[in-house]
């Protein structure tokens, strides 16, 4: 009785794990051909922190902890709604893209956090960049010093402007060579996505 | 006591069922190498630093794809640190908790950094910064790099340009020629293959002119310039990145100081010309690795993943910095797959197994062979030279220093 009972349990067991492995075998199989990339699209951009505008040199004394080149952070959110359009799950495997003020990239942020997306559904990605105004001081001095003369402004005045403007949304950011990688059953897709907001 | 019974048999199936899952997930753990990446996509070297980095995500692909590490596959973890070094540090003690086997690193001050740190904790550190000092085993051990180190860069193009250009010159063999620097004196980037220009220039017989202090921020450069042409050089040597040196060659070029430009690696991209215009024209550059998209081994495969994986970047905005990282790449796995083989994946089995049994290893994208021993982490003795004429970047000629110095290569010249 009792040995009948055990065996029972084990083909239950069985039973259940052959029903869900048929439901995953009848989904189609992606293959190159059928497997569509997914489409991202940005959702909303948010201004998640702002600390306005400022910026210390080493030479000044801080009231606590040691001197520092240091200067106002600004942590932006891109959220991206991902629709899947095919009849499989697809995993994102990662996702990235640059941002730029105006006409400057000025970071490229990634996300490594892998999520499956059903057939058919969209989920969302949220994905901070984060900007401090040393950073992009240097990034603007060493790289952007033609371009910000030829538009007869400095890196001091762009920051400024970008740091106090930003978080009243007045700036358009810009989402630049977009890409997401995605996987399903071995096929690999990119998605290519550009955005501006607002 | 029978549902006592029972349960402790379904109990048993459950964990027979756990231990089973528990080791499928063990085998894949045990088939995947963890590497960290430090790269600069925001901050002062992120012009460069973007190219780079999505150059390093490719080429993992491309190992992955093509069988792993004898099997195994990478997986990549790949931080931005804004070329803030607390942030390099921060993230190293990351890469370390996380177990990587080694990191590909990125400038001059994260690498400096760290150099003491992954010596003591024993993890292979490949970076883009290729001081000389980093190849000397007793200060350094844990560091390696894909490139000539800017010692041998700066001697190499002079010894180039002395054979190729000034040979050909009228005033050769009448007068001594005459050589000049412009770089950033506060940069230890910028200044750090100096002390190797100046031992060149008595080697090969040059005057040395005033040296002249170019910020990495400069945009004008007349004063410099204007300096220079009291001193009248034949040649002017450029240590800075790409936008300071296109000011100089702009502003040289409009003020006629009539000299050649010879450039370190990261002066000389594709970006140079389009911000120098034609005053980059006849510029000669060292660059270890082939241009983006050059006719050389593996370069299909660095313009195909480029394609695949970053569409949204047209290939004209890609540079010989993805090569680069391919090269940093290439060379990491080929370490990665002899220690594999040795069967010895710790930091110091990756080093001592993988790395230091190079011998004129030719990892492709036109770079020359590598070699690494116990005692010598410069990885390359030859320095490539190409020119920037008739719109594109052609091989000009090449110098390798240990066959033509051999006993200063060997005794003189490691470490600075």
């Amino acid at each position: 009785m009792r040995k009948k009972r055990l065996l029972l349990t084990i083909l239950s067991v069985f039973l259940i794990v052959a029903f869900f492995t048929g439901c995953a075998c009848m989904q189609s199989k992606p293959t190159e051909k059928n497997f569509k990339a997914p489409v991202v699209t940005l959702d909303n951009m948010e201004v998640v922190h702002s600390f306005g505008y400022w910026y210390f040199s080493k030479k000044v004394k801080p009231t606590k902890g040691s001197p520092d080149n240091v200067g106002a952070p600004l942590d932006l959110a891109f959220t991206f709604n991902v629709e899947n359009p095919n009849k499989f799950p697809v995993m994102l495997e990662n996702l990235k893209f640059s941002v730029a003020f105006e006409d400057f990239d000025l970071n490229t942020v990634s996300t490594d956090a892998a999520q499956f997306i059903p057939p058919g559904k969209t989920n969302q990605v949220r994905v901070h960049a984060h900007f401090d105004v040393r950073q992009s001081l240097l990034s603007l001095l060493v790289t952007g010093g033609f371009k910000l003369k030829e538009k007869g402004t400095n890196a001091w005045a762009a920051l400024e402007k970008w740091w106090t403007g930003i978080p009243k949304y007045e700036i358009p950011i810009h989402v630049k060579g977009g890409a997401a990688v995605f996987q399903a059953g071995g096929v690999v897709k990119v998605a290519q996505f550009n955005a501006t907001f607002p | 006591m029978q549902f006592k019974n029972r349960w402790s048999k379904i109990l048993l199936i459950g964990l027979i069922a756990g231990i089973s899952i528990g080791m499928s997930s063990m085998a894949i753990a045990a088939d995947t190498i963890k590497i960290g990446s430090l790269n600069d996509m925001t901050g002062a070297t992120s012009d460069v630093g973007k190219d780079y980095a999505l150059g390093i995500a490719e080429a993992i692909h491309y190992i992955n794809d093509t069988g792993g590490i004898n099997g195994k596959k990478i997986k990549l973890y790949q931080f931005d640190y804004g070329y803030r070094i607390p942030e390099a540090l921060t993230k190293y003690s990351l890469f370390k908790r996380m177990k990587c086997a080694a990191i590909l690193g990125w400038g001059t001050g994260d690498t400096e950094a760290l150099a003491p740190t992954v010596a003591k904790d024993k993890i292979p550190y490949v970076s883009a910064s290729y001081s000389g000092h980093l190849c000397d085993t007793t200060k350094t051990p844990y560091n390696l790099f894909f490139a000539p180190d800017y010692s041998t860069q700066v001697r190499g193009l002079m010894t180039v340009w002395f054979e190729k250009k000034w040979k050909q010159n009228k005033d050769f063999g009448k007068r001594k020629p005459r050589i000049a620097a412009c770089y950033m004196f506060a940069s230890p980037f910028s200044s750090s293959s100096i002390k190797a220009y100046k031992d060149q220039a008595k080697v090969l017989g040059f005057d040395v002119g005033p040296d002249q202090d170019v910020s990495l921020f400069a945009i004008d450069t007349k004063s410099q310039v204007l300096a220079l042409k009291e001193f009248k050089p034949d040649v002017v040597l450029h240590t800075n990145t790409v936008m300071s040196v296109a000011a100089t060659l702009r502003d040289s070029y409009a003020l006629k100081l009539g000299a050649d430009n010879i450039i370190k690696c990261w002066g000389f991209d594709e970006n140079l010309p389009k911000l120098a215009g034609k005053a980059a024209d006849g510029a000669l550059g060292c660059s270890p690795w082939a241009f983006f998209g050059l006719d050389v081994p593996l370069m299909k495969e660095v313009t195909k993943y480029a394609k695949k994986y970053n569409p949204g970047i047209p290939p004209e905005k890609r540079t010989i910095h993805t090569v680069q990282a391919w090269a940093s790449v290439l060379g990491l796995a080929e370490a990665l797959k002899r220690a594999d083989k040795a069967g010895d994946l710790s930091g110091e089995g990756i080093l001592k197994k993988g790395f230091e049994t190079f011998k004129d290893v030719d990892i492709g994208l036109g770079i020359a062979p590598v070699t690494y021993t116990p005692t010598d982490h410069r990885p390359q003795s030859e320095a490539k030279v190409y020119e920037w004429t008739g719109d594109k970047f052609v091989l000009f000629g090449s110098a390798d220093m240990k066959k033509k110095w051999p006993e200063k290569w060997e005794k003189e010249w490691l470490g600075w």
